[in-house]
């Protein structure tokens, strides 16, 4: 059994741990983000015929007061970024964070979902801005937490990309190459 | 001919330019001349050490963040320079490392020491409780008898813990590295737990620790506990039921040192696979030290009444000893001071074992009451009073009659009233005697009735050791009735006298077995006061 560590990472409120409770069923309160700063929830995925235990730290949304801690993303080996699709600043926040989480832990594999498809026709967030984070060539997906959109593939595809890094060492992860 | 003379024409020309005149070296040059060129390029900066150093400098940083991905071959190879240019420079200039340390090395410091007075201070707290406690005699007992080690014993025989789960939490990354517990029905949900167990770790450590090198080392939560043991690499976490000993930590650190030993590939380049970490686990039962929690509360807090109590028992003796010893001390000085013809000079109260002693020294009058008495008197033991009384002749007017007394005494019983031969008739010049005698007599019956006493006075008749016994006896009966009657005649009551016949049983000795004749045809008194003496 392999085992991996995700990091849910966005802005306050975007819904990542509605997509977490999506994908899994909690036995952590809620209550734990607020207090510890982050909760943990466990998925078993299976990406070519290997089962892969995804350990889910959920953080604490990034505001004005909370600051995402660079202890909790220690030793992760890929991340989601969640976007609210109805709120363009959680947008901008994630290109804060994803560079900041880079700088952090490096080049790891992410996938950055814009939540609350289910609400397209009242996004504020824009078509340019999703190609231009393609431009970037960021992987994005489209997902909802609400019917359950893109959940699975989203896990899928982000653990799909973290088997595909070769083993490089620890010690070595966080250099720029 | 005529193609030489224009040729060597041009090879002058040439040679001027540089250019060989040999035309094979020529044909070389006009065919491989721009390799050639290269080449003597090429030679030159490889054979100019400035100039590969140059070169060298523009890509060593890649090369070697290049080389540090292809494995630590590179860092092995440094080590030893590493370290020895760290030593040379230690040793050049001591300075500049203490400087550099500075900042850190008080927070380092501190956390050590902190760390370890703790660990003082926890293990001071048990080993009296241990001490003291009868579980722990019978455990040393055992130890001594098993030869086992002592804190071996304590970790099978404290029956007040339980070790249920111990979890490998892979450091960096907070997963999962191994985990066994007591329970079959393991819960599936241990990746989560490890996961949230680091969470809250950093948490804490983020909120609350200043300095770093402070880690959470337990977290209790009633009667459960989480030992938490860091290593470099990995955490060791141990639930723990009841009151864990302190030997329990040496166990873990003990464990988690043999993790990083054989596991330190494992440990160093985890990638989530559970497999390459399964081997952990043999180590990990052997933790699972401890049994079912006593039943009842536990004794701690009775431990200390061990000690406790008999020392205070003891500390109540010695004290009322010591009381009731100086009470004792007090009294008896007090009546030495009051007692007429005693004056003490000097007193010191010694200790020696748990009794009083002392020194007395001072003036003693023989009409005085006996010192010693008075101490026994008073619950001292006299004998353990080293005592110097010099002899005086107190003026207290208490001592005044019982002086008279004792020199009228003296006086009468000095006298001698003498006989001639088979005689009973008083000479003249005895009666003379008897005269002076007469009124010391008369002075100490008055002496005693207004003591409210009697006078008795013995009045021994005695013969020489000549003649036969019984006519001394009767001789000596009559001397004695012949002075009695002479003094009854000068008015003293014959109630006080006895008179006795002695015979020749007390002839005046002079030499041991010869006698005076003349002096032993006599009368001799004895007086006694009252009821002293019949």
């Amino acid at each position: 059994m392999i085992q991996k560590k995700i990091c849910m990472i966005g802005a306050f409120g975007v819904g990542k741990t509605s997509l977490v409770a999506r994908f899994v069923r909690s036995i952590f309160s809620e209550k734990y983000q607020t207090t510890v700063g982050v909760k943990i929830d466990k998925k078993v995925v299976e990406v070519g015929g290997q089962q892969v235990t995804l350990v889910l730290w959920d953080i604490a949304g990034e505001d004005a007061l909370t600051t995402v801690k660079v202890s909790q993303l220690r030793g992760a080996s890929g991340y989601i970024l969640v976007v609210d699709g109805l709120r363009k600043a959680t947008y901008e926040t994630a290109l804060d964070l994803q560079r900041r989480v880079g700088e952090a832990i490096g080049p790891v594999p992410f996938l950055c979902v814009l939540n609350k498809n289910d609400l397209r026709e009242r996004w504020d967030v824009t078509e340019a801005d999703v190609e231009a984070l393609r431009q970037k060539s960021w992987p994005v997906l489209y997902g909802s937490a609400k019917n359950g959109e893109g959940v699975e593939e989203l896990f899928q595809d982000l653990t799909t990309a973290i088997l595909k890094v070769p083993n490089v060492r620890d010690d070595t992860a966080g250099e720029a190459t | 001919m005529s193609l030489a003379s224009p040729l060597r024409e041009v090879a002058g020309q040439d040679a001027e330019q540089g250019i060989p005149a040999d035309p094979y070296q020529r044909l070389r040059q006009l065919l491989l001349g721009p390799e050639q060129a290269a080449i003597a390029g090429l030679q030159q900066r490889l054979d100019d050490p400035e100039l590969r150093a140059e070169e060298l400098s523009r890509i060593i940083a890649e090369a070697i963040a290049l080389r540090a991905r292809h494995g630590n071959a590179l860092q092995k190879a440094l080590n030893p320079l590493l370290e020895e240019a760290l030593r040379v420079s230690v040793k050049r200039n001591p300075q500049l490392l203490a400087d550099t340390l500075f900042p850190i090395i008080g927070r380092a410091v501190r956390a050590s020491v902190a760390h370890s007075l703790r660990v003082i201070v926890e293990s001071l707290n048990e080993t009296v409780e241990r001490s003291v406690s009868w579980d722990g005699l019978k455990w040393r007992l055992e130890s001594f008898r098993t030869g086992k080690p002592f804190g071996e014993i304590v970790l099978a025989k404290s029956l007040r813990y339980r070790v249920q789960q111990v979890f490998v939490v892979h450091r960096e990354t907070g997963l999962l590295l191994a985990h066994v517990s007591r329970e079959l029905d393991t819960v599936q949900e241990n990746e989560m737990i490890s996961g949230m167990l680091t969470a809250v770790q950093d948490f804490i450590h983020d909120s609350f620790a200043e300095t770093d090198g402070t880690e959470l080392d337990s977290v209790e939560l009633g009667e459960f506990n989480v030992w938490i043991q860091h290593g470099p690499k990995a955490t060791l976490c141990a639930v723990v039921t009841g009151t864990p000993p302190r030997e329990l930590r040496t166990v873990l650190q003990r464990t988690l040192e043999d993790l990083h030993s054989q596991f330190a590939d494992v440990l160093g380049h985890y990638d989530g696979d559970t497999e390459s970490a399964s081997g952990m686990r043999p180590l990990l039962q052997a933790c699972l030290v401890g049994q079912q929690p006593r039943e009842g509360k536990p004794t701690r807090s009775r431990a200390w009444l061990w000690v406790a109590l008999p020392v205070a028992a003891l500390l109540f003796a010695l004290v009322v000893n010591w009381l009731v010893q100086r009470h004792r001390w007090n009294v008896a000085i007090a009546n030495l001071r009051a007692e007429p013809g005693i004056v003490l000079t000097s007193e010191q109260r010694t200790w020696r074992g748990y009794r009083t002693s002392g020194l007395l020294s001072g003036l003693h009058d023989p009409m005085a009451a006996d010192p010693a008495g008075i101490l026994r008197r008073a619950g001292i033991d006299a004998a353990r009073v080293n005592a110097r009384w010099e002899q005086y002749t107190s003026l207290d007017p208490r001592f005044e009659l019982p002086r008279h007394i004792a020199e009228e005494k003296a006086f009468v019983e000095r006298q001698v009233i003498l006989f001639r031969v088979n005689s009973s008739q008083l000479d003249p010049e005895q009666l003379l005697k008897l005269n002076d005698i007469q009124s010391a007599l008369r002075r100490l019956q008055d002496y005693a009735s207004a003591g409210g006493t009697k006078l008795k006075v013995e009045i021994a008749g005695h013969t020489d050791p000549t003649g036969q016994e019984v006519k001394n006896a009767t001789l000596s009966q009559k001397r004695a009735e012949e002075v009695m009657k002479a003094l009854t005649d000068r008015g003293i009551g014959a109630d006080a006298f006895i008179p006795v016949a002695k015979a020749s049983q007390a002839p005046f000795q002079w030499k041991a077995g010869s006698y005076i004749p003349e002096l032993s045809r006599r009368v001799t008194f004895r007086v006694t006061m009252g009821d002293q003496r019949q």
